[in-house]
């Protein structure tokens, strides 16, 4: 587990509700949050990443929904088109059952936007930094000269000057 | 001191964009004395406007503004509005570029002697040799810093080198070092040694590597010769009666269009943003465009063969810190027939952090297997390549029907991969990973290539007028005060990064124009 830093000069990350409201946050896809959450977590499924990481992600892609209108009945469409094709909604189905469903719909423009948007703010996310070993900004702690920039030591050094 | 000229001033020399070759000529001009307009579509942002943040430093820096892409290459899949990646801000892509400094070799200036006869490929040769840019290579390398050269130290190896260079030693490949980068291992010429940040591509906040930015503009500034418009894009270029350039229509800040005289008008906006406004440029006098009398303008486009194999080794290797594509070995830069392929590549470092890594593995890659290798992110490497790749025809930017906020056609990008370009693509994934294998590795994955950085070719410099658009001083062959001065001038691509090459030639290129003026040729 790393300790990851956010650059200063960014705005720092905003709390998500740990309880059934982070939903009410939303706008354009308040009807189909859970479902864009489930789907986040079959897209790059992260069994070490709470819940809140995900609700993250749908809340970054409901932003980007807020200002494209197009963009949010093409998604909320998709979603009813997961939850049509087998007898229990996407979002309670077992993984296998989902991951079978998206391979027939890899091409629908939707699940390019949420394939893309997924791996897009997932792994832009401080806490995911931290759990998988990224460190992020380091100017403002005087770079990775003192910190570890050449600290492996599995392998033979290169002579210096190479 | 600041120089302000008037928009009826016909005696200065309008660039456009303040990149490696537009903002290093505008400086070598200013300091001959010659009056200079600096125009640019970006903002002028400083070091403390930079983050230390990968997208968003992308989102700050990059050339956002809508492209369409055609042909069989994957970026037109995996990026289809964005195939071509450099900078709108001043300083354009050197704001954003790691460093690397490698010569052209000789024999790649004589790539259509040297390779033959490539079907389907239209090679040239350069019109100028090796000998010819040899001392503005020198002179570009004292200017930028460049490390191993005029004394200066090597920068240090840091983890992913070690990395690289295990493997390579293994396989007897000898000439593996750092390389040579234009980032101070030490303190030269009013910057700082580097820290080892791993955030040059987002803006350098700490100026160890040279830049236009913060090392050309400002000293043509200082001269009182150059003005810089930044948040000015041009849209067009004017000629007069005898088809000379006259003027450049641009809109600034304000939305305000505007027209500033010329006594000559370089582009210098990175290949797409110069064949488009060349396309663009059309009159009656020059119907196809601008200097385009021979159809090139556009055409040959390339943009190397790039791409980076990632590795998971079972130890840590946080290749997120240092400097970012210090490794270079050379075996494979040579042209060498048997290896079934022309032309030749180099070998170099490559790191990205979560955010890039995740985004460019493997673009639509999703699921259990995907996830799993993101996890083992703090034992990844990465090792790359560029090569050079085969100018076609038809791999070409051209206007399509839909237009920007200014009224000026989308370009369209046009890129399909020669036969060529697929055995050299094949051969170098199988040498970085196995250089990675050598070293431990447990898994290499093959990523595609990113969007195009390395953009080459589209305005090309050729010794007849039929088979290119300028001659070898980038000058355009059909309009005797029209230059170009980015890498869309390249005769062929080569296999090495192109910035050093680009400022060599702008160096020169500004003592061409200087010499002309003095003679009243210009």
């Amino acid at each position: 587990m790393a300790i990851a830093h956010k650059d200063p000069k960014l705005p720092p990350p905003e709390p998500i509700p740990e309880g059934p409201e982070w939903i009410e946050e939303l706008g354009p896809f308040a009807s189909v949050g859970e479902t864009l959450a489930v789907l986040a977590r079959t897209l790059c499924p992260h069994d070490s990443l709470p819940e809140r990481c995900y609700r993250r992600v749908v809340r970054a892609q409901d932003r980007i929904a807020a200002e494209t209108q197009a963009l949010g009945v093409t998604v909320r469409d998709f979603c009813a088109l997961l939850d049509s094709r087998m007898p229990l909604p996407f979002a309670e189905l077992s993984e296998s059952y989902r991951v079978n469903i998206l391979k027939t719909l890899e091409n629908e423009p939707a699940f390019i936007f949420l394939q893309r948007s997924t791996v897009r703010f997932l792994y832009d996310d401080v806490e995911v930094w931290e759990a998988f070993g990224y460190e992020g900004a380091s100017v403002h702690l005087g770079g990775y000269i003192h910190r570890g920039f050449d600290d492996l030591d599995w392998l033979p050094n290169p002579p210096s000057g190479d | 001191m600041t120089a302000h000229y008037q928009l009826d001033d016909d005696g200065v020399v309008v660039i456009i964009g303040s990149g490696a070759g537009g903002g290093t000529l505008a400086n070598e001009l200013a300091q001959k004395g010659i009056d200079v307009v600096l125009l640019e579509a970006g903002p002028h942002l400083t070091a403390d406007d930079f983050v230390n943040d990968e997208w968003g430093g992308y989102e700050m820096l990059s050339w956002l503004d809508k492209r369409t892409s055609s042909g069989n290459w994957r970026v037109a899949k995996d990026h289809p509005t964005a195939p071509s990646w450099s900078c709108k801000v001043v300083g354009g892509t050197t704001v954003h570029w790691s460093a690397c400094c490698y010569r052209l070799i000789e024999d790649e200036m004589r790539a259509r002697t040297v390779y033959g006869d490539v079907p389907g490929a239209s090679l040239i040769d350069w019109p100028i040799t090796l000998a010819d840019l040899e001392p503005y290579y020198d002179k570009a390398e004292a200017k930028m810093g460049v490390t191993r050269t005029h004394g200066l130290p090597a920068l240090p190896p840091n983890n992913n080198f070690k990395v690289m260079y295990a493997g390579a030693k293994a396989l007897g490949y000898d000439s593996v070092s750092t390389g040579r980068h234009a980032i101070n291992s030490v303190p030269y010429d009013g910057r700082p040694a580097t820290i080892e940040d791993g955030f040059t591509i987002t803006g350098d906040k700490v100026g160890s590597r040279w830049s236009t930015l913060n090392v050309e503009i400002p000293r043509g500034l200082a001269t009182g010769k150059l003005e810089l418009r930044a948040e000015c894009c041009a849209v067009q270029i004017e000629h007069d009666a005898a088809g000379k350039a006259s003027a450049v229509v641009y809109v600034d800040a304000g939305g305000m269009t505007r027209r500033q005289k010329a006594r000559a008008v370089v582009l210098a906006g990175n290949c797409v943003e110069s064949s488009r406004l060349l396309l663009y440029s059309t009159s009656a006098l020059f119907p196809n465009g601008l200097a385009n009398g021979w159809g090139h303008v556009g055409r040959h486009y390339l943009r190397h063969i790039i791409q980076t194999v990632w590795s998971i080794f079972d130890k840590p290797v946080n290749m997120h810190r240092g400097e970012i594509m210090i490794g270079m070995l050379d075996e494979f830069a040579h042209h060498d027939p048997s290896r079934g392929f022309a032309g030749g590549y180099y070998v170099e470092l490559n790191s990205m952090g979560l955010p890039t890594t995740a985004a460019f593995l493997d673009p639509g890659w999703w699921g259990r297997d995907f996830a799993s290798v993101m996890e083992q992110y703090a034992n990844m490497a990465g090792i790359f390549m560029s090569g050079e790749d085969m100018p076609q025809p038809d791999n070409r930017i051209t206007l399509t029907d839909d237009v920007d906020t200014y009224g000026v056609p989308v370009a369209n990008i046009h890129y399909d991969e020669h036969d060529n370009d697929l055995k050299m693509r094949s051969h170098g994934y199988k040498t970085l990973s196995g250089i990675h294998k050598a070293a431990g590795a447990k898994r290499s994955i093959e990523a595609p290539a990113y969007p195009a950085s390395h953009n080459l070719g589209s305005n090309r410099m050729s010794a007849r007028a039929e088979d290119g658009v300028l001659d070898g001083h980038g000058r355009a062959h059909e309009v005797a005060n029209l230059f170009v001065c980015d890498g869309s001038q390249f005769a062929t691509g080569g296999a090495c990064n192109p910035t050093l090459t680009i400022v060599a030639l702008a160096i020169r290129q500004a003592d061409f124009i200087a010499k002309e003026m003095a003679g009243g040729a210009l």
